[in-house]
This record gives structure tokens, C-alpha cells and sequence, in this order.
């Protein structure tokens, strides 16, 4: 694993807070743009092309709340970028910039990004 | 907990034993918003539901009844039956407010770090200032909690257009609407409950 990014690769983010799983969704069920929204950058764990449920069991020991994943090109597509950021603790730790010079996505990206999560748990 | 979720209708399907041994999770999760389905033989199926959910279906139920009623009804009949369908509507409105302002209890009870990155708690002053607008509002939107330490209010029209207000202690407002079509757009207004309804009032116009 290095610092490229395939476009067919997936993204994973819990989406917190887990003691109030129902913050970011919205009433037709859909996610809304403002769990997008951090100025620290959109933590996740890129997917590396493991099966979701590895990913999901993988992730489940660090973190609570629903799992969404996205598609690199999704987050290309939105003129954001992907960045791999590895830690000892999590060899597949990345962050969605807004762009090269913002970190945080624009709410345009948000509402974008929103509409193309998928939830898997 | 083992369950298929439809993401798109907020559902969750559970076996009934999966159930009986995390009851707590699922009632939890029920209480949270999800609609849990329980298959069982013979197609004799239950569901789960927040008792909040449950009024809210029950009130969509009854503004549906009348309004089929409304095609029916002479002309003198209409004015009265119009009436009761607003006040139907009034009371849905209400029934929403009501889920609004508990959700403002609850992004004012998230605590420093509460996405698990850092994110700030909220000011006082800051759910205070929401609950005000939103009593004033006269379309509700859907409210959600941002790490940016500001609350952003969402509305959608019938065109499948969408407009965001995000709400910080400045005394503006920041709006981004994206139409179903053409070109997205960013504006600020005041923080005036005036303005701000005026506004909301063109998006669904």
C-alpha cells in the first residue's frame, strides 16, 4: 500500500456520534452533507480493496456508529482530494481534503459527497 | 447485531432471536429512528417503531384520510373539509417542531470530541439562538450538527431543490441552495427570522 489511490477503491467512514445514530440522516433516510463537514479533514479508512465486511470487522474494533463507504473517484470528482495518512494504530488511515490548499470540503463536495455514500452497517 | 439494513428507508431486518438477545440495542435503535422488521412464519411479520415514529405515521395517516375525503365533498363542503386538512397540517407541522427541538436538546448535550476528531461542544447561546428561529419558522426543516461548531438547517422543495442554512454565533446566516437543475448558489443574509422566512418562503414558491 502507498500513497496512490486507485479510483475504483472505497472509502470508509463511521459516522459518529454512535450514541445518537440518527444525528446525520435525514428523514427519507438519506445522510446529510453536514457529517462531511470537519475542519481537522474527513477521517477514513481507505479499503485497499479488502471485502466490506473485512473492512466493517476491522473497523468495528476501533469504532462505533454506521459505516458509509465512497469511491475515490466520487471524492476526485468533486475537485477533493485523498490523502494517505498511515498511523502505527491504523495502517489504512487517509483524509478527504476539500483541495490541495483547503482542508475542509466546501459545501458543495458535502452535499455532493452525501448523495454517493452508501451505507453498509 | 446481526440485521439487513435499506439505508434509503432507514429499516432494519432482524430474526426474532437476534432480537430477543440484544433487545436492549434494538429497542435503542428503534428509539433512534430506525424501523425495525421482525419476518416470522407464515409472512406474520412485526415491526418495530419509536412511539414518536408511530404518532408521526399516525398523523400522516389521518391528513391523508381527508384529503381523499376532499375529492369527494360538494363545493359547500369544501371550505370546511380544507379547513380540516389544515389543521391536520398544522398539527404535522407541530409534530415536527417538536422532533426539531429535541434534536436541539440533544446536539446541545454532545460533548467536546463528539465525532471522535475533535469536534467542539456547543455554546448555549448557540441552541438558544436556534430554538428561537426555528419557533418562528413557518416551514420546518431537518436539523443537523456540524464539527464546524454550527447548526445547519435543511429544507427541500417539491422541484427536488435543496437549501442549507448553516447557523454560527455570527449574526448572519450562511444559505447554499443546489437546484435539482442548473447552477448552485451562496448568499448570506442577516440572522433575521423575518428575512430568513421570506427567503425559505421564495424557495418553495
Amino acid at each position: 500500500m502507498d500513497d496512490r489511490f486507485k479510483l475504483s477503491e472505497k472509502l470508509y467512514r463511521a459516522v459518529y456520534p454512535p450514541e445518537k445514530m440518527s444525528m446525520f440522516w435525514r428523514r427519507d433516510g438519506s445522510l446529510s452533507s453536514a457529517a462531511f463537514a470537519d475542519p481537522k479533514g474527513l477521517s477514513v479508512d481507505r479499503g485497499d480493496h479488502r471485502p466490506d465486511m473485512e473492512v466493517v470487522c476491522d473497523m468495528r474494533k476501533k469504532f462505533s456508529g454506521r459505516i458509509i463507504y465512497l469511491y475515490v473517484k466520487h471524492c476526485l470528482a468533486t475537485g477533493a482530494i485523498v490523502r494517505y495518512f498511515p498511523s502505527g494504530k491504523n495502517p489504512y488511515h487517509s483524509e478527504i481534503h476539500g483541495s490541495e490548499t483547503a482542508v475542509l470540503l466546501s459545501k458543495s463536495q458535502r452535499l455532493a459527497l452525501s448523495k454517493r455514500a452508501v451505507v453498509i452497517a | 447485531m446481526k440485521y439487513m439494513r435499506d439505508a434509503a428507508m432507514n429499516m432494519t431486518l432482524a430474526k426474532q432471536a437476534d432480537i430477543r438477545s440484544n433487545i436492549k440495542k434494538y429497542f435503542d435503535a428503534a428509539f433512534e429512528g430506525q424501523i425495525i422488521i421482525v419476518p416470522r412464519k407464515q409472512n406474520k411479520n412485526v415491526v418495530i417503531l419509536s412511539e414518536q415514529e408511530y404518532n408521526r405515521l399516525c398523523q400522516l395517516a389521518r391528513v391523508s384520510a381527508y384529503a381523499g375525503k376532499m375529492g369527494q365533498i360538494t363545493r359547500d363542503g369544501r371550505q370546511k373539509t380544507e379547513k380540516a386538512v389544515q389543521g391536520e397540517n398544522d398539527n404535522r407541522s407541530d409534530g415536527i417542531l417538536a422532533d426539531n427541538l429535541r434534536r436541539l436538546d440533544q446536539i446541545a448535550d454532545l460533548k467536546e470530541d463528539w465525532n471522535g476528531n475533535g469536534a467542539p461542544a456547543f455554546p448555549a447561546a448557540l441552541i438558544d439562538k436556534v430554538t428561537e428561529l426555528i419557533r418562528k419558522l413557518r416551514i420546518q426543516p431537518e436539523i443537523f450538527p456540524t464539527a464546524l461548531q454550527t447548526i445547519q438547517l435543511e429544507f427541500d422543495n417539491s422541484r427536488h431543490d435543496h437549501m442549507e442554512l448553516e447557523i454560527g454565533e455570527e449574526d448572519t446566516v450562511e444559505i447554499f441552495i443546489a437546484p435539482y437543475q442548473g447552477m448552485e448558489s451562496f448568499e448570506t443574509l442577516p440572522f433575521d427570522a423575518s428575512i430568513l422566512n421570506e427567503r425559505i418562503g421564495a424557495f418553495y414558491g
